[in-house]
């Protein structure tokens, strides 16, 4: 049940794909991008995926999507995951541009989002619920400006974790379960608790050579 | 046409057991060791018990299960006690995990014993290529394994998260949403993440 999903899919007339084993029937849009060897569980994850853009999600090879992961993509929203990451029930909101770079695990009930920040003015939200009641698909309209999300390679989110929209990932970092993560995260850091804190930094030891060697054992022969 | 079994709310845990009208369709291990009167709702709570030892779960009486995950690993050890309740919690041992007697766990609780992951940036990289779908799975670089103890007579509120190496002491409450990485002492009420004594 693992082989690349671009072999084994079946394409219909709107370019959708559909992945053989899925139990939802809502396929995988067109301007979703896979590489080679990667697995989506199930098509689910797609069904608030609006984007229109001509790449609106983009997902490395070597990498999975698991379980219940969401990407719930605006129009104009396009994001980007690496290789060899893992995306475990996760959820990815984007109106812009979300960046996850390679060798990353993203774990259950975590939520990354680059929108919906400032909730102050009560009649911007009392708009937004209004046009998304009057839209056939209901889309929810990001209230102010998106700010970019970028995380970078090897960066571990824990499980119910939220990212929250302009901030910035360093290599390496892990961030624990639980935590919201509101500040940019340096290389290498580990950050902590609610409200998040910085605890220690982790030897930077995934040099090149350590990774080629992780390829030579850890794939499989 | 065979008439479909009528789902019942429980089942009596036995080992080996498979339940007619079980939606989930799964069996429960043989190796378990349980008491008198205790019940699962259904086999699902066993799709990611993984354990090979001679009793990788062991048991009391009056227990109830419901909608949890009892996920272990090869060779893991999942003790529970008497009068336990577990509702909607998932348990996820590597090593050991032992919940002692009257222990209430309430939806959404995580309690675990390992770190899932290697925290080395070199190491962890390493398990994302163990873990995709080119890689060798059941060949995973090491991952630090702490077992959890939990004392009789503790409740653990919804979403609380009980993480490796913790000792939660007999009488203890963890309030709703907290995530526990220390020791609780005995009768104590913590709360937040990281989890604090409120009842000094």
């Amino acid at each position: 049940m693992r082989e690349n999903l671009i072999q084994t899919g079946l394409i219909s007339d709107d370019g959708r794909t559909f992945i053989e084993y899925d139990w939802y029937a809502g396929g995988i849009p067109p301007n979703v991008r896979c590489g080679e060897n990667v697995y989506l569980d199930t098509s689910y994850g797609f069904a608030a995926f609006h984007s229109e853009r001509d790449t609106g999600f983009e997902l490395g090879k070597g990498s999975g999507t698991y379980d219940r992961a969401s990407f719930i993509v605006g129009q104009n929203g396009s994001a980007k995951v690496g290789s060899f990451t893992v995306l475990n029930g996760s959820t990815i909101i984007c109106n812009d541009r979300i960046t996850i770079g390679d060798h990353c695990l993203i774990a259950w009930g975590a939520v990354i989002t680059d929108s919906w920040t400032n909730f102050a003015d009560e009649e911007k939200r009392r708009g937004i619920l209004r046009l998304a009641a009057k839209d056939t698909k209901r889309r929810l309209l990001p209230i102010e400006k998106s700010r970019p999300v970028v995380i970078e390679d090897n960066v571990w989110i824990g499980f119910d974790s939220v990212i929250l929209p302009g901030v910035h990932l360093g290599r390496g970092s892990i961030i624990g379960c639980k935590t919201i993560v509101a500040e940019d995260v340096p290389p290498y850091a580990i950050v902590v608790g609610n409200p998040a804190r910085l605890i220690r930094y982790l030897q930077p030891d995934d040099t090149p050579e350590a990774i080629e060697a992780a390829f030579v054992k850890y794939r499989k022969k | 046409m065979s008439e479909k079994q009528q789902t019942q709310l429980f089942y009596p845990l036995q080992p080996g057991a498979v339940f007619d009208g079980d939606w989930f369709g799964g069996k429960v291990p043989r190796n378990i060791e349980v008491g008198e009167n205790t019940v699962v709702d259904s086999s699902f709570c066993f799709k990611h018990y993984f354990s090979i030892l001679p009793i990788g779960l062991k048991i009391g009486s009056n227990v109830t299960i419901w909608r949890a995950s009892l996920a272990a690993e090869e060779n893991a050890v999942i003790e529970i006690g008497d009068y336990c309740y577990i509702a909607n919690a998932s348990l996820v041992c590597s090593e050991k995990i032992s919940i002692g007697s009257y222990v209430l766990i309430a939806g959404g609780v995580t309690i675990a014993d390992s770190d899932f992951h290697p925290i080395a940036p070199a190491a962890r990289l390493a398990d994302t290529i163990a873990l995709s779908p080119v890689g060798n799975r059941r060949k995973r670089p090491p991952i630090t394994t702490k077992p959890v103890v939990i004392k009789d007579n503790v409740w653990i509120g919804y979403n609380a998260t009980i993480l490796k190496g913790v000792t939660i002491g007999a009488g203890a409450i963890i309030a709703p949403g907290s995530l526990v990485i220390e020791d609780v002492p005995p009768n104590a009420e913590v709360a937040g993440n990281p989890a604090k004594v409120i009842n000094k």
